[in-house]
Order: C-alpha cells, then structure tokens, then sequence
C-alpha cells in the first residue's frame, strides 16, 4: 500500500510526462540533425557530398545554357547522416535542426533543394573554373592566392615561364 | 446523419501499418508513437489496429522488397476505401540507402499512390505525428466526398 502512494505522489508532483506536440512546439535537440541546407554563395562544385551521399540523394548537372550548374538535393532520399556537410571543405551544406518535412504526395518531387550555381572565370584569360567564392580563397587559396584564381591551362604556363627564366641561369653557370 | 457520422468518425482514425521490407528503424518509430506516453498518438483519437479491414490510414515503410511485394499489395487491397497512405521515413519513397539494390523491386509509388509522405530515416516521432495529422485531413475530405457521391 505504502510504495503505490509513495509513486502516486511522485508521479503527481512530477507533472504530465506527455509532450505537448502537436498544440506546442516540441523541444529538439540542438545536436539533431533535420533536413540538409545547401548556401549556393559557398559552394563550389567540388562534388564531394555527392561521392560521400550514401543514399545518391545529391546530383550535380550542367545547366542548360553551359553558364554553371544545378545542384539538386532530394530530402525524400536523404537519410539525414550528415556525411555531405562533414566533408564539405566550405561550409556550404550544413545540417539544420529542421524537421517539419511531412508534404503531401503531390509534393514528393518538389520536396528538393534545387541550386544554380555559376561557373567562376579565370583571373588571366576568363575560362570558366570552378566558382572561388571568398570561404574557400580565405582557407585553400591562402598559400598561393594569385595562382588559385586561375584556370589549368594558366597555371601551367605561369610553371612553364618560372622554369624557363630559371633554367637559362642555370645553363650558363655550368656550361 | 451521413455528415455528422463522417465528422465525428474522421476524429478517431484507425491506424494500420504495413512494412514493406523496413529495415525495423521506421517501425520502432510508429511504435514509439503509439506506446510511449511522451508521445502517445492515441490522445489524439488514433488507434492502431490488428485487421487491415478496420484501417482508415495505413502507414507504410520500407523499400517494397520484391519478397513482400505481393503480399503487401494484397493488404492494401484489403483495406476498405477511402484509405489514406502514409510513407514513413524515405524508402517508401526513393528506396533511400537501398535504391537500386538487387532485393528491392521498384518505388512504391509505381503500386501504391502515397498520399502523404514523412521523409526521414526514421522520421523522429513528432514528425509523423505531423503527418498522421496531415492523413487524417485528406481522409475527412475524402470521407465527405464519398458520402456526397453515395447520397
Ligand atoms: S545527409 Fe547523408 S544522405 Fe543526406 S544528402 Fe547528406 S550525405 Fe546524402
Ligand atoms: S556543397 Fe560543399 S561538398 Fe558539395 S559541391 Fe558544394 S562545396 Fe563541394
Ligand atoms: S527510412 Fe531508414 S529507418 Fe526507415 S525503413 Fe528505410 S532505412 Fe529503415
């Protein structure tokens, strides 16, 4: 008799232990991972969250006009693990506490992040590269930041100019 | 009187849930929801129920694995109509870590038309909480519907 009363009153002084959703917001945690955010000003293309996607929910296609690209993400195939916005070097993706996702069937194509993102030009001869947005010049393209702008093409030649200034020197110490 | 029954029957759904070859995750989920009293989907006049006879709402999960697939379509259609679908978590829709496996038919779409669809993997229970509340709707304007088309 005694412990039953001893739990009752716990039990009372402890209050509802049923969440109030839906007539009041749940608590999330803040650790949680909901649906993915993609910034199109960050990101550049570099691919890496559609290799490490283990549910191929990441495509990256060239757009039509040839300009940049469309960077599409599905969350209906998205398994929420967080591996894209691991590893992405600039930030870009990032895994919000969001997870209001239930959409009508009508819906299920259109439940998607859907991204154009522009090609950069190259600071000599305007090819197109990757974009550079600052993030990225600011963390990899602090050890070289004039060469990091440039296209392939340029930066081999800017090589193949160093070598052949150095290279006469070399020849007329030891001829 | 045939209004009033729907009003008041679309205030207590029965819930059915079918897995279509999960991998458990989603099922422990809707589990959750129904048994744990933090959750505790049937305050809001949810039953889940043993018969697919007796369903108003089906909640799917799974991949619709080529094992399952025809005894899952044979429970669907043993559901009276007007039933409302529900795909928990992604694989109903996509086939989620499982697309394009070998054991995996095809997205259940191409069988079952999802009504209403809970993305996630699993989906934590408030979010389909969330969306049994999303069903229920579409399944009130069905019922209306059917019972303007029967009188
Ligand atoms: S969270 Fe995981 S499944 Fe979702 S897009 Fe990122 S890598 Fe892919
Ligand atoms: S989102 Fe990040 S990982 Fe994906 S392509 Fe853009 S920069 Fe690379
Ligand atoms: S959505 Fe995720 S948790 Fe649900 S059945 Fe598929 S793999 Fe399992």
């Amino acid at each position: 008799m005694l412990p039953f009363l001893k739990i009752m009153l716990r039990n009372l002084l402890l209050g509802p232990s049923t969440d109030p959703f839906p007539f009041a917001p749940a608590k999330t945690h803040k650790n949680f991972r909901g649906c993915a955010e993609h910034d199109p000003e960050k990101c550049i293309l570099c691919g890496i969250c559609r290799h490490v996607c283990a549910a191929g929910a990441i495509q990256i296609h060239p757009s039509e006009d040839g300009s940049g690209m469309q960077y599409l993400l599905w969350h209906n195939s998205c398994v929420f693990c967080g591996m894209c916005a691991h590893y992405c070097p600039t930030g870009a993706l990032t895994m919000s506490d969001n997870w209001h996702l239930a959409h009508s069937g009508a819906e299920m194509f259109s439940n998607c992040i859907s991204d154009f993102i522009p090609f950069g030009a190259c600071a000599q001869c305007g090819a197109k590269i990757q974009p550079r947005p600052q993030t990225i010049i600011d963390t990899l393209g602090a050890r070289s930041p004039d060469r990091f702008l440039l296209c392939p093409q340029c930066k081999r030649q800017g090589i193949v100019q160093n070598v052949a200034q150095a290279r006469p020197t070399r020849r007329q110490e030891n001829p | 009187m045939l209004q009033l029954l729907c009003k008041l029957a679309s205030r207590s759904p029965w819930i059915y849930r079918i897995n279509a070859g999960s991998c458990n995750g989603c099922d422990v989920e809707m589990a959750t929801t129904a048994l744990i009293p933090r959750y505790d989907v049937e305050r809001l006049g949810c039953k889940y129920c043993g018969s697919p006879r007796h369903a108003d709402v089906v909640l799917i999960s799974g991949p619709l694995t080529l094992r399952v697939r025809d005894k899952v379509l044979r429970v669907y259609n043993e559901i009276p109509h007007p039933k409302v679908t529900v795909a928990v978590g992604v694989c109903p829709v996509s086939g989620g870590c499982f697309r394009d496996g070998y054991s995996v038919g095809a997205d259940i779409d191409h069988y079952i038309p999802l009504d209403v669809i809970v993305p996630g993997c699993p989906p934590r229970p408030q979010a389909i909480m969330e969306g049994i509340l999303k069903a229920v709707e579409v399944w009130r304007a069905r019922l209306e519907e059917s019972v303007c088309c029967h009188s």
